[in-house]
């Protein structure tokens, strides 16, 4: 059982609100739910619609099908949205959301309410009983909620769909938290950023978190401060991380080719939107995948993470802090802007807590920053921790980071730093396999798309369809041991992704020579939804 | 006096002199020699970190500023010194030249002035003076000069000298006097540079410069003196305001984040789209 809700209103009406104290109160309630929205680049008018799909069961992607209910704050939502409500679905019209503004604000003396009561309709449909909602609600606003539950009841919509409580404990995240969550626990310390759309949210979390954990959060003048920011930060002891969207990271570029040559830990965590340029700066795309591997002048290891989950974002952010630091590199995550505004929950006792700490060798005056080693990997001290000196240049060095121009060294220095692509090749984080293993057909998908596909699949399957889904959260390094278990040449092989030109299905062809047979690209600035994606696969393998 | 180095510095430059008073500085400073961190951009002056004994940042060019402000942010136990030309501080580097002034840290921004861009060999740099020709502005720089000092007074600065490389007692006095100043302090040294700025040499500044007696405390009165310059150039403390709160860091570095910190954030609330 399921129930599938559009809340549509222009920029500054409340459906944002509504949908942030709906997923609140759903949490506390503890219902499997995953909501997610489309709104413009702007603070008021214009059309935003928010979508909230409501389950007896695990979900984590839009359903794409016809609504159990659509809400119209303003005239364009019934004009563009009702035609997809279903069969015996609730229409809500601009009359009926315009008699829950007055009456509520005659009733409680302030408009705002309105949207808490919206929330409480929308928990009337589902069944929820004005007692719950009472427990549930944030201080001061059971009232609100009753009021919704009566306007339920006097429509006739109470309990029209009703869903049922998930039976496991839930956590609430958007992808941004999921992602800051995760670099608390890789241990990093210090983030420095500027705000862009849709990376923005991850530097509120983490300022909101500085404000009583021993973590700095500092916001920069620019993107290029920033990055050199964090890289200080770094070179001083603190794990540090700099987030940003497709523009401010275009910024950042130099910083990254920076923390390259003097082999400084960073992470850099990008939230994908629609480019160039500008683009579209409140929607999605997958399309920064070619920037940002090859991002930086000059030649350096790096490692690019595209996590699929709330769990996925958590561990492979907490991983990317370990990798930066062990390794002395960069490493990105990447995320976008469905992903990054995306609300769902996940079971609690799936949800990592365990903290990455790190030690803090010393040495003695003889040291040397970039002593050339066996694996290439010069251990790494700070300043101010003993008599060693930490000598960091950006000029080609040599092992005290004076500078050089000595033919001989800057090959031995080159060869160092790349060394480490071997052995990060080895800790690759391996693809996640849905599927029987012989089946037909193989989705290959990163990032985002993980769930999306993972339950078209699952439909496409129930209508006996063989078909199995290879999410790669690590989309850089690609090794062969990523996909040889998989028999990928012997099935037919679809990508799919959001972006215009395959990039992720030329990078699999570029490391590691498979080819695919075609290519699911959507690039109008909106999220696949499961429905949609199960109609384009079954026309391609049936 | 002059310790043997190597460096790409040309015969007779002003740098030589300012490292030389670096090295006695850094002696002379009572602040142990592993607690000292020197950052700088690109260009021949950011080369000074890497011809004196001390912990290192040598950045990009333009950026000297923005690692200092993260490296004091992450380790407010270390003496951050920024050191770089015009060219990279003012230039390249401009806007975060301005926007570091208003972060109140105490760190201390050290500038070889020369008005010419060394490294690429004799460009215009910020400072340059209207008119002056050089091999990219044959006809002449169009440009008005920036003036560092009264900037970096109107933006709040604390503290505000000028120096002068010939003067190497004087100048010594002046960057003790800066690093140990609780805030923002700002010593813009008169450097010449002897291949490409054939105005401004040791000779023409002799002429010139004059030390002020003591700091400047107003504002209005310092923004005047620092505009003063041609026939009379102060050196000195153009200002000091000891009353100016310097920015409260949290002690972050080695502190233990625990599992109980983090699990905190659990289930917080979203924030509006951004």
């Amino acid at each position: 059982m399921e129930f599938n809700v559009l809340i549509g209103g222009e920029g500054g009406q409340g459906a944002f609100s509504v949908e942030l104290e709906l997923t609140e109160v759903l949490t506390k309630l503890n219902y499997h739910f995953f909501a997610t929205k489309h709104y413009m680049s702007r603070i008021r008018g214009g059309h935003n619609f928010h979508m909230i799909r409501i389950a007896d069961h695990p979900v984590h992607a839009l359903n794409g099908g016809k609504w159990e209910m659509v809400a119209a704050l303003d005239d364009e939502t019934e004009a563009l949205h009702k035609p997809d409500l279903r069969e015996g679905g609730i229409f809500l019209s601009r009359a009926m959301t315009k008699e829950v503004g007055e009456e509520s604000k005659k009733l409680f003396g302030e408009i705002r309410s309105a949207n808490t009561v919206m929330v409480g309709i929308v928990l009337a449909v589902i069944g929820v009983t004005p007692e719950s909602m009472a427990e549930a609600a944030e201080p001061g606003r059971a009232e609100y909620l009753k009021k919704g539950s009566d306007f339920a009841v006097q429509w006739g919509i109470a309990g029209a769909f009703p869903v049922s409580r998930a039976a496991v404990c839930l956590v609430k995240f958007d992808g941004n938290q999921a992602l800051a969550f995760g670099a608390l626990l890789g241990g990093c310390r210090f983030m420095a950023g500027y705000p862009m759309t849709p990376g923005t949210s991850i530097l509120h979390y983490f300022s909101d978190a500085a404000q009583d954990l021993p973590v700095h959060f500092e916001q920069a003048e620019d993107e290029i401060s920033a990055i050199n920011m964090a890289v200080g930060a770094s070179y001083a002891g603190l794990r540090s991380m700099v987030a940003t969207s497709g523009g401010g990271f275009a910024l950042m570029q130099e910083g990254v080719s920076l923390a390259g040559i003097t082999e400084t830990p960073i992470v850099v965590a990008v939230a994908q939107r629609p480019g160039p340029a500008t683009g579209l700066p409140t929607r999605t795309e997958q399309g920064d995948l070619n920037f940002i591997l090859y991002a930086g002048h000059g030649e350096f290891p790096r490692v690019l993470f595209a996590p699929g989950s709330i769990v996925e974002t958590i561990e492979l952010a907490r991983k990317a802090f370990d990798l930066a630091d062990r390794y002395q590199i960069p490493v990105f995550l990447l995320t976008d802007q469905y992903f990054a505004d995306s609300v769902q929950v996940t079971e609690e006792e799936d949800i990592p807590l365990e903290v990455i700490t790190r030690e803090y060798p010393l040495f003695d005056a003889t040291y040397k920053r970039y002593r050339l080693t066996e694996d290439g990997i010069s251990p790494l001290t700070f300043p101010g921790l003993s008599d060693s000196m930490v000598r960091l240049d950006s000029d080609e060095h040599d092992e005290e980071g004076k500078i050089t121009e000595d033919p001989d060294m800057r090959k031995r220095m080159m060869d160092k730093r790349l060394k480490k692509m071997g052995l990060l090749e080895q800790e690759a984080v391996l693809p996640t396999f849905y599927g029987a293993g012989d089946d037909a057909a193989v989705v290959l998908c990163w990032g985002s798309n993980r769930l999306i596909v993972k339950e078209a699949a699952e439909r496409l399957n129930a209508d006996g369809l063989s078909v199995c889904v290879l999410h790669f959260g690590q989309v850089y390094p690609l090794t062969p041991a990523m996909i040889t278990p998989y028999h990928l040449e012997a099935k037919k092989r679809i990508c799919v992704e959001n972006n215009a030109t395959g990039q992720f299905a030329g990078l699999l062809k570029r490391e590691l020579g498979i080819a695919v047979d075609q290519s699911v690209l959507k690039y109008d600035g909106d999220c696949f939804t499961v429905e949609e994606l199960c109609r384009t696969l079954k026309g391609l393998l049936t | 006096m002059e310790q043997k180095i190597e460096t790409g510095w040309c015969q007779g430059c002003g740098n030589f002199a300012i490292r030389d008073v670096l090295e006695k500085v850094l002696r002379e400073l009572p602040v142990p020699r592993n607690k000292i961190v020197f950052t700088s951009g690109i260009g021949q002056a950011a080369k000074m970190p890497q011809y004196l004994d001390v912990n290192h940042f040598n950045g990009l060019h333009g950026r000297s500023l923005p690692p200092a402000v993260g490296i004091k942010l992450a380790r407010p136990d270390l003496t951050v010194i920024a050191y770089s030309g015009d060219g990279c501080m003012y230039g390249e580097g401009g806007n975060h030249f301005i926007q570091t002034l208003r972060r109140r840290l105490d760190i201390t921004i050290l500038v070889s002035e020369n008005q010419v861009y060394g490294l690429t060999k004799g460009q215009s740099s910020p400072t340059t003076g209207l008119a002056v020709k050089n091999d990219l502005s044959p006809g002449g720089n169009p440009n008005l000069p920036l003036n560092p000092l009264a900037l970096a007074v109107t933006m709040g600065a604390p503290f505000v000298a000028r120096g002068f490389a010939g003067d190497k007692e004087h100048l010594k006095a002046l960057i003790l006097e800066a690093i140990l100043f609780k805030g923002t302090a700002i010593v813009d040294i008169l450097q010449p540079c002897v291949s490409f700025n054939k105005v401004n040499t040791y000779a023409w500044y002799r002429e010139r410069v004059f030390k002020l007696e003591k700091p400047l405390t107003d504002r209005y009165e310092a923004i005047r003196m620092a505009d003063l310059w041609g026939e009379k150039i102060p050196i000195g403390v153009i200002y000091r305001n000891d009353e100016a709160p310097c920015r409260e860091i949290k002690e972050i570095f080695q502190v233990p984040l625990t599992k109980a910190d983090v699990a905190s954030r659990l289930n917080m609330r979203c924030v509006m789209m951004r």
